[in-house]
Formats: C-alpha cells, structure tokens, sequence
C-alpha cells in the first residue's frame, strides 16, 4: 500500500466541497422560488381584489338619462306655485298617452311609469318653471335621470330571462322601457352625480362628496392633531426625557397602546368627546379626535425610531459647536429624521382614513344626505359610506359601493403620492 | 532639564491622597503652572498653562473609565494623548469640553480649570464652555447642509457677527486657516457631505475655528483618512499651534512623535507618563510607556 498522496486526498475533498456545493445551491434556488411564489400569490390576490371591486363598480361611473317631452299642462301646474305640482304622476300619464295607453283606472300603469323615473325629474322641471314661468303651456324636452331600477335594466344587470317576480321590473315596464330607447330617448353619460352629491336613499341620486368632504376634514383634524403632538411627544421622550422607571413605563404603554383595537378607542371618544365635552355627534371633529388618538403611538413610535437612526455624530458636532439641546434637535436631529416621521405620519394618516370601527360609535354611520361646510357639521366617511352602503336593500347601491371603494383607494393613492412628494423635498434638504 | 509642565498622576505615584487633593495643593500646582515655561525642546515653545486636570475620575454607569488623572496643558502647544485602546484617553478628552455630559450614567469627579476656571462649576454653560473649546471627532462628521453653512454654524448660534459681510468674513478665514479655502472657494454652496474625507475633517476643523475656540480637542482625526490627507491634516495641526491650545489623542505614534510637543501616555485608565514628546518616545521613564511606544502591546 502507498500512503495516500496530497494530490488524492485534495480531489476527495474538492468532490466533497462539489457535493455539498450541489445541495447548497439547490438550497438557494428553493429559496428563490419561495419569494418569487410568495410575490407571485399576494400579487394574484391584489389583482383578484381590485378586478373584482373594479368589475363590480365600473357601471356606476356612467347612468342612463332619458329625455322625455314634457307639455306643462296649465290646467295642473298652478302658476303661483308650480313646484306644488305632482309633475312625476304628469309625466307618466303623458308618457303612457304617448304610448297609446288610455285606460288607467286604478293609477297602476301611471306608479309602474312613474318608477321608471327618477325623482330628481320632478324638481328639474319645477325649477325650470320657477326661473322661466312662462314656460307653461309649453312643451318641453326634459332631460332627467333614469330610475335605479331602470339604469339597472339598461346596464343589463335585469333581464327578461328572469322570472318577473324576482325581477324589480314587470314586463310592461321593460316594454315600455325598449319603446324609449329605441325612440332614442334613453342616452348614457358619466355620472357625475356619484362625485357631486352627498348620500340619498335614492341610489341614481346618491353620491360620494359628503364622504368625500366629511373624511377630508377628518383627515385635517387628525393630522393637525396627532402630527405636532405626536412628533413633540417623541422629540422629548427620545431627546429630552430623563431615562427612568417612568419613562421606561411610559415607552411600554405607548406600544400597547399602538396596538389597542381601534373601536375601543371610539368608545373612548363617545366617552370623553360626545358625553363629556358634548362636542358635535357625528362630527368631523369629533371623528378626527378619536383619529388623532389612535394615531399618536403609531407617530410617536416611528418617529422615536427615526431620531434613534440619525447618526450620533451629527448630534455630537453640534453639541460640540455649542449647540444647545433644543437647537442640537431641531436644526439638526429633527431635519434628518424628517422622512421617517413622514413616513409614519403617512401610514398612521392611511391608517385613520379606512378605520371604520372607532367611527361606528361616534355617530358617523348614519344616514347624511349633506355635503359638509364644517368641520362641527354632521357628516359621513367614506369607509361609513361603503359599510351604509353595502347594507343596502337597493341592488344599485351595490355597483355604487364598489364605486365608492374605488374612490376610498384613489384618495389614499393620492393622499400617499403627495406624501411621497413632500418627502422627496424634505431629503433633499440632506 | 527640563522643567515638567505636566504632573504623572499614576496611582504609585500619588500614592496615599486617594481620596481627594486638599484644595491648597491644587492651587498650588495651578499657579506654579501658570507661570511662562521655558522651552521644552529644540524650538517648540511651550505657553503657560491652559488646562489644569486635578484628579479627575471618569465613571460610566458602574464601570469606571478613568483613575484620578491629574494633568496640565499648556497653551499655543500641541499636547497628544496616547496609549492602547480603552485606555481613557477619549474619556479624558470628552471631559474638558463636557462632552461626557451627554452620556446618561456618566459621572465625572475631579477639578478641570481652565485658565484658573473650575468648568464643571454650577456657573459654567456648557454651551459656553464649547463655543470656548472645540472638539474634531475621529469620524468626519460635518452637518448635511453646504460647507458655508457648515462653517457658519458656530458664529450664528453663538451671534457672534452681525452682517452677511462679517460672516463670510468669518467662513473665509476659518476655511483659509484650515487650509481648505483654495479647494473649495469655488462651491461654498455645495453640500459638504460631497468633499472627500480629508477635505471633511478639514472642513470641521474650519468650522470648530470659526468661533474662535482657545482650545481645540481632537479625538483620533486622521484615524479614517489616508495618508496623504493625513499629512495635510497633521501640517494643518502644526500651524493652528500658533493660535490654540490643541489637545490630540491619537493611535499613532509616529503621528504624536511629528506633531505633539507633549505627550501623555494612558494605560488602563490611569495617567502613566507624561513629559516631553521627544523624553517619552526617547527616554521613558516609565517601563510601560516603553513597552507600549515599542510595540510590545497596544
């Protein structure tokens, strides 16, 4: 036997290092196809959320109009006060003379016409006859928004291969319904009334910018709130603050509070804003409060942690310069860490814009046809709005919760396009 | 001969006062410092005393950094600090602009007078105290803003001009005295964070200047540049000589050999040796200062 020669045992082992690295490799790979799976699976989901929302409430961006002929009957339509008139049933029965039915004893051809219409008709006319009342004897094209239902049998969500008692439309009315559109009377246009109005319990009349105001408001007085005072407290607690027991105690219970269910703080502020200080129910303001003391520990944390990450260098060459501690803070520490507080101004901020829970106790589910002027003024939130909403009976209010899901997630894209921008700004300060 | 400005203060040799100096002994030491010394060798002149250390212990939390360290500084000299690391030199050093201040468990016990004054007396602002002393830190660490701003910090905390003529007054001569004007007198405005290390630390000398310190600490300054900034750093030191009373502590022995006209040397928190830089690196007295200068440890 020959004693093994350097040469031999150097190929074992690099057939050894071969082997493992195989394995070591195919570890990697593994790992790899782990993440670009998990990416893969949470894209897929987002995808899946947003084409479903997005299916479900592309229809309510557009709404049938129909324009019908109207012949202001001086005999019904009294020239003092012509909104007095019941211009809905007039324009059924005209609408049912055109379409060659007289005989209408018990009013049921005129209410199953008259559900075809919006009540939004009554008022176009009897506002135009208020500015122009010489109008009457006239006879008139009116455009007006169509019925619900009627918008809905046009976006093709009611068919006839329903059986008609499960549909919210008889026959007649859907005969009657193909007559006016194949008159040409019946066109489609942007709904502009989802953006301009505020809720009504008529889903062609109901819109978003009550939401829309009341959570923009709220959003102001939160951020108006929590932001000084969140950032303030985390300055002294991170600069300032002795470290003791009781800061120690205090530094813990902020991160329970940052994790504290979001209704128990509504209840806190039914308690302390409602009961006690009898602020406004319903309120912007009061919204915002319980919004601001949600999203002060979530401030405060992200900003104790990003005046922790600004180098100790810089707050030494300051102090060192003769900088007192307030100057050594705010002319350079707090700068520095600017985009992180930004940063977790922004989350808390979206945060509060979809909470739901703390609002249900404070009075913001309920039923607010306005648009608010201020901020004591009774409103709803948009995440309100989609929950009121989606517990509707009318089926068209469920394209418009969808809708208003769109513009829940279009504000907050917007809200964080702008926060990114003014982070921008503030690093470039370096 | 010389006459030592600088007192060893190790625990041998200071012996039984452990407790405390009785308060006329320290004065004592402080006025005979303060009196004009001779040369202390070849051509460096070496000014009256400027910083008198008594005793000066160091403690953060339970650990203690720094055992009764007694020593003077003289003024418009270049004194350098060295010894292995985790000696206390930094400690020592961050005690005379009380920079230790800002450290939570800090305690300082001892005397630190500077020109006769107790610094760490109720009636003495620290921030005062730093417009007075300045301190260069081993990393370049200039603010994130221009170098005019950089260099105008210090004047305009302290108010120390009036007009927009009087500060860039300042900014150019501190930037001229620190040996970077001819580099950067073209972008005054642009970031400072942008120049290369040397040019930093040059820059934070420029701004430590600008408030007319009499005493400039420097903690390791050329630990993080390379040689050739180092070199400009270290002539840089020299000039400034003529002006301030610069304390540096350093890693490098060749360094303190070149630019220091003293030289203390720190061992486990005490103060070993001190004298002369040419005595210490030539004749020490001290067998662990030799053993350390020599390589045998550190």
């Amino acid at each position: 036997m020959t004693e093994p020669t350097p040469g031999i045992s150097e190929a074992v082992s690099v057939d050894r290092l071969r082997a493992g690295l195989k394995r070591r490799h195919a570890r990697e790979n593994r790992f790899r196809t782990y993440g670009l799976l998990a990416i893969a699976i949470s894209l897929g989901f987002l995808l899946l959320l947003l084409g479903r929302i997005i299916e479900q409430g592309h229809t309510a961006f557009y709404a049938h109009t129909v324009t019908v002929p109207v012949y202001m009957d001086p005999a019904r339509i009294d020239r003092s006060y012509p909104a007095g008139t019941n211009f809905e049933q007039l324009v059924a029965e005209q609408a049912l003379a055109r379409f060659g039915i007289e005989n209408d004893d018990a009013g049921i051809n005129a209410t199953a016409m008259r559900g075809l219409f919006s009540t939004e008709l009554k008022y176009r006319i009897a506002d135009r006859l208020q500015r122009q009342p010489g109008l009457i004897g006239e006879t008139l094209p009116i455009a007006a928004p169509m019925s619900d239902d009627a918008d809905l049998y046009f976006k093709g969500e009611i068919s006839r291969s329903t059986p008609a008692l499960q549909r919210r439309l008889g026959d007649q009315q859907i005969d009657w319904l193909d007559r006016m559109n194949a008159e040409g009377a019946v066109s489609a246009h942007f709904n502009s009334a989802l953006f301009t109005n505020g809720d009504s319990t008529e889903p062609e009349l109901a819109g978003v910018a009550g939401a829309v105001v009341g959570s923009a408001l709220m959003l102001l007085v939160t951020a108006l709130i929590a932001i000084p005072l969140g950032v303030g407290a985390a300055v002294y607690l991170e600069e300032f603050a002795p470290r003791n027991r009781l800061s120690d105690m205090i530094e813990v219970n902020i991160n329970n509070l940052a994790a504290v269910p979001s209704i128990v703080y509504g209840l806190l502020g039914l308690a302390l804003f409602i009961n006690w200080m009898h602020l406004p129910r319903s309120s912007p303001l009061v919204g915002g409060l319980v919004l601001a003391l949600m999203a002060l520990p979530t401030i405060i944390i992200a900003t104790r942690s990003s005046l922790k990450a600004v180098p100790p260098s810089i707050r030494e060459a300051a102090l060192a310069m003769g900088a007192s501690r307030t100057q050594t803070v705010f002319q350079h520490t707090l700068p520095l860490a600017m985009p992180g507080v930004m940063t977790g101004s922004i989350i808390s901020m979206a945060h509060a814009l979809g909470e739901t829970a703390p609002l249900l106790l404070i009075g913001m589910v309920s039923f607010v046809p306005g648009i608010p002027t201020g901020i004591d003024q009774p409103t709803g939130a948009l995440p309100s709005l989609i929950y009121i909403w989606e517990n509707a009976s009318e089926r068209a209010f469920h394209e418009r919760t969808a809708a208003a899901i769109l513009v829940l997630l279009a504000f907050m894209i917007v809200m964080n396009a702008a926060a990114i921008v003014l982070r921008r700004r503030f690093e470039r300060r370096w | 001969m010389n006459i030592n400005v600088f007192r060893a203060a190790d625990g041998g040799e200071s012996g039984g006062d452990g407790v405390a100096a009785p308060a006329d002994t320290r004065t004592a030491a402080s006025r005979a410092m303060s009196v004009p010394q001779p040369r202390a060798n070849g051509d460096d002149p070496v000014g009256p005393t400027k910083i008198a250390a008594c005793e000066v212990s160091v403690s953060y939390g339970d650990k203690q950094a720094l055992f009764d360290v007694s020593l003077d500084i003289p003024d418009k000299t270049v004194t350098a600090l060295i010894g292995p690391s985790g000696c206390g030199k930094s400690t020592f050093l961050r005690t005379m602009n009380r920079m230790n201040d800002t450290i939570p468990g800090c305690r300082v016990t001892g005397r630190i007078d500077i020109d006769g004054e107790d610094i760490n007396a109720k009636s003495v602002d620290p921030v005062l105290l730093r417009a007075r002393v300045g301190m260069v830190f081993q990393k370049p660490n200039p603010f994130p803003k221009t170098i005019y701003e950089n260099v105008a910090y210090g004047p305009r905390i302290h108010g120390l001009t009036s007009t927009k003529a009087e500060l860039d007054e300042v900014v150019q001569v501190s930037l001229k005295r620190a040996g970077l004007w001819d580099e950067v007198a073209d972008r005054l405005h642009s970031p400072g964070t942008g120049l290369s290390g040397g040019q930093q630390q040059r820059l934070v000398i420029a701004r430590a200047i600008a408030v007319n310190p009499e005493v400039i600490l420097m903690d390791e300054p050329c630990s993080a540049l390379d040689p050739i900034a180092t070199a400009k750093i270290e002539e840089l030191i020299d000039e400034l000589r003529e002006r301030y009373c610069i304390v540096i502590v350093t890693h490098s022995m060749a360094q303190a050999a070149r630019v220091s006209q003293r030289t203390a040397f720190f061992h486990m928190g005490r103060l070993v040796e001190t004298g002369s830089t040419e005595d210490i690196f030539t004749n020490p007295r001290e067998r662990r200062t030799l053993d350390y200068i020599t390589g045998r440890f550190g």
